[in-house]
């Protein structure tokens, strides 16, 4: 007999999802993701400044702030033809660097090892084993045995003051979980030393940006002047500053990260052949080399792949009408047109209709509405984004960088190409870009400064900031890849106002419901098939979704009225 | 110079009107002349991004909305060692924060901390300003806010 499991929430983090799924014989056999919030940014733009929009969009989100300020800046650019100085160009990289390698250093310790790592079976682990197996890994320094007895005696005193922490809420104990406790000690430890390490890097985009959280961005550049020897603002020290946080950054990386997810992904092997999914992969490319005007200069390339086929990478073009398209058959929106048309993000309607089941319910009807989330498409394919779809274009592009990092994962981990597709492959995936992304901050850092020495200090082009100098009419498109996928913001500018404004996020694209022809988007088709030993412990659920680092935060907004969620089976 | 001893955090999301009133209160603190050793921040969405204002204050008084049952306007000060001290409905960024909190009790690092929390009804209403209850409340939850930020500069007054 089937039965239906409810997990919600599901994040530990930012953002409201629902997971339905259906479960015959210790398996997954359909599932169904639900945005359980909406924020309806776009009604609160119409009609503002669009050169202010970046403010407002970056509080869409507590994590990937500086991603949606960029892609509004860029739409405003693009409506207007502004190009920016190559400084600013660079600063932007820079900042997109940090961002990334900071969310994915976030996400593996603090959002998804846990689904890994039994902390409780940390305590009893042997710091001598655990050191010995720390050093055999990396030249971390922070691997003596007094370093790792130390951390035990803290997290057992801990646990005994009755303050659980981040022990309070997992299925520790259940079996799927599979690391000896010298390497859940390892995990713990780092656990703490990412979220030291994460203060440091974020202090790149409050250099750049003038503070953090929330940093200072500009239509036409960036909102911070360079000049090496000028005191009051960014100078030869300030820039040593930055140049140090990001070797910093990319030690850890190298490191810690990298080397524990090489330790704990042998014992979980088998999760290379789950969760794939849909095997259609979405990137809008981003990091220009040169101008992000020129697409072919992007160190993460754009472009689709369809069907697992990494021999083909279709292109993708953002203004064409037909190409990406939102549909709300499942969603709870009006369109005027209808519940079957799909409709470009410039010609985007955000009109609210809830029609869900008055909370508290048990379930949400499957067959009609059950999402806050619209279903955005590609040429009608449901896509995946985020850092696997970025690395498989990239791979498949045949850029060199990617073919050594990807290569060499995937021969120390002795799989084949074909465990990429999957939810041990998105995790990897995730690791992978964060090495090259590391060495491209650098490489940036390098392109900056010598720019800069070049005597070029412009930072901003200001020509068309005058809102008399535009066009009555225009409309734009700016992307970037956030940390989880592909995100872009479509604007159009009328009479200088905001005429209509569509952001369509990674979230929307992975999480989204069902589309007009019944197609699943990529979390529904990842969790399809997975096993679930324990339907009162479904980790297997959350190790699926949240290795698609899940934020629904800028997708939905939050409604989080004590009470109102059903916890069928209670999550983390 | 002195050291930073006291930091007065707002945090919440504007674009959710009420939500964001611990932004509001940093913005109108803003122009007021603040005693020597008080700053301000806005804290917006972020949770782990605080952290290194969290090490780097003593004492931090952090201010943000909750959905809870009292009458909206309600201020409260609650001091939270840990993470489970936190209201269960507060806001946006309420995870990322209890997560911080919870971190930083691990690694022994936690500030002297002074949460209050103004009570509001409805943050599904998606608007930038704040509804008129809050507004009227807010004055009073600023001299509160003063008042403490006053009194742990000076402890022995």
């Amino acid at each position: 007999m089937a039965q239906r499991i409810v997990v919600d929430p599901i994040t530990r983090i930012e953002g409201h999802l629902r997971i339905e799924a259906e479960i015959k014989d210790g398996k997954i056999t359909e599932a169904y993701s639900s945005g359980t919030m909406v924020r309806l940014i776009e009604e609160i733009l119409k009609g503002r400044d669009p050169r202010d929009a970046w403010a407002f969009v970056g509080r869409v989100c507590g994590v990937c702030t500086t991603v949606h300020s960029m892609a509004s800046i860029r739409s405003v650019e693009d409506a207007l033809g502004i190009v920016i100085p190559p400084n600013a160009e660079m600063v932007r990289n820079i900042m997109f660097c940090a961002q990334n390698i900071h969310d994915h250093v976030v996400h593996f310790y603090h959002l998804h090892a846990l689904d890994w790592v039994d902390v409780v079976s940390a305590l009893k682990a042997d710091p001598k084993k655990t050191s010995e197996i720390a050093q055999s890994i990396s030249n971390w320094p922070k691997s003596s045995p007094g370093y790792f007895s130390d951390l035990q005696k803290r997290l057992t005193k801990f646990v005994e003051s009755g303050q659980l922490g981040i022990f309070a809420n997992g299925y520790w104990g259940h079996p799927a979980y599979k690391l000896p406790p010298e390497i859940n000690l390892i995990g713990v430890a780092h656990y703490l030393e990412a979220l030291e390490w994460q203060k440091e890097i974020v202090k790149v985009h409050a250099i750049f940006g003038g503070k953090n959280p929330h940093p200072n961005f500009l239509v036409g550049g960036m909102a911070c002047s360079i000049s090496l020897d000028d005191s009051s603002g960014i100078n030869a020290e300030r820039l040593a500053y930055v140049q140090q946080l990001l070797k910093q950054a990319k030690d850890f990386v190298e490191q810690v990260y990298i080397p524990d997810l090489l330790a704990v992904a042998p014992y979980y092997l088998d999760w290379g052949a789950i969760g794939g999914g849909l095997g259609n992969y979405l990137a809008y490319g981003d990091l220009p080399t040169t101008a992000y005007t020129d697409i072919s200069s992007y160190k993460f390339p754009a472009g689709a792949i369809l069907n697992k086929d990494l021999s083909k990478v279709h292109e993708v073009n953002l203004r064409d009408e037909s190409e990406i398209q939102e549909f709300v058959k499942h969603s709870w929106y009006d369109y005027a047109g209808g519940d079957d048309t799909g409709l470009h993000p410039w010609k985007g309607e955000t009109k609210l209709n809830y029609t869900g089941p008055k909370p508290p319910f048990d379930h949400l009807n499957v067959e009609e509405k059950y999402s806050y989330l619209k279903t955005p498409r590609w040429k009608g394919n449901a896509m995946e984004v985020g850092p696997l779809a970025r690395v498989l274009v990239g791979y498949a592009s045949g850029k060199s960088e990617y073919k050594e990092v990807v290569d060499s994962v995937l021969k120390k981990l002795n799989v084949p190409a074909a465990a990429l597709f999957s939810t041990l492959g998105r995790t990897a995936a995730r690791g992978i870009e964060s090495i090259l992304v590391a060495q491209w901050a650098l490489e940036f850092y390098d392109q900056l400064i010598a720019n800069i020495k070049n005597g070029d200090t412009r930072m901003a082009n200001t020509e068309k900031f005058k809102p008399e100098s535009w066009p009555a009419a225009a409309q734009g498109v700016g992307h970037t890849e956030a940390p989880r996928g592909a995100l872009a913001h479509w604007i159009v500018i009328k009479d200088q106002k905001i005429a209509n404004y569509q952001l369509v996020v990674p979230s929307t694209w992975n999480a989204s419901p069902r589309d007009v022809n019944g197609q699943s988007s990529a979390y529904e088709a990842a969790l399809k098939d997975t096993p679930v030993a324990d339907i009162n412990q479904p980790v297997e659920i959350l190790r699926t979704v949240h290795s698609f680092d899940p934020c629904l935060a800028c997708a939905v907004h939050l409604y989080d009225e004590e009470g109102k969620h059903v916890s069928k089976v209670k999550v983390l | 110079m002195n050291e930073p001893r006291v930091l007065i955090l707002g945090i919440g999301n504007y674009l959710m009107g009420d939500e964001g009133l611990g932004v509001h209160l940093i913005n109108s603190l803003s122009s007021a002349s603040l005693p020597d050793g008080v700053d301000l921040l806005d804290g917006g969405t972020a949770g782990f991004q605080l952290m290194e204002y969290l090490e780097r204050y003593p004492k931090v008084i952090m201010i943000d909305a909750t959905l809870d049952a009292h009458p909206v306007g309600t201020i409260r000060l609650i001091k939270p060692k840990y993470a489970a001290d936190f209201p269960k409905a507060m806001s946006t960024h309420e995870i990322g924060l209890k997560d911080l909190v919870e971190g930083l009790a691990l690694l022994g690092r936690m500030p002297e901390l002074y949460l209050y929390v103004m009570s509001v009804a409805d943050i599904a209403n998606l608007h930038v300003g704040l509804s008129p209850e809050v507004e009227r409340a807010l004055p009073v939850l600023r001299d509160q806010v003063m008042l403490k930020a006053r009194e742990l500069l000076n402890p022995a007054h």
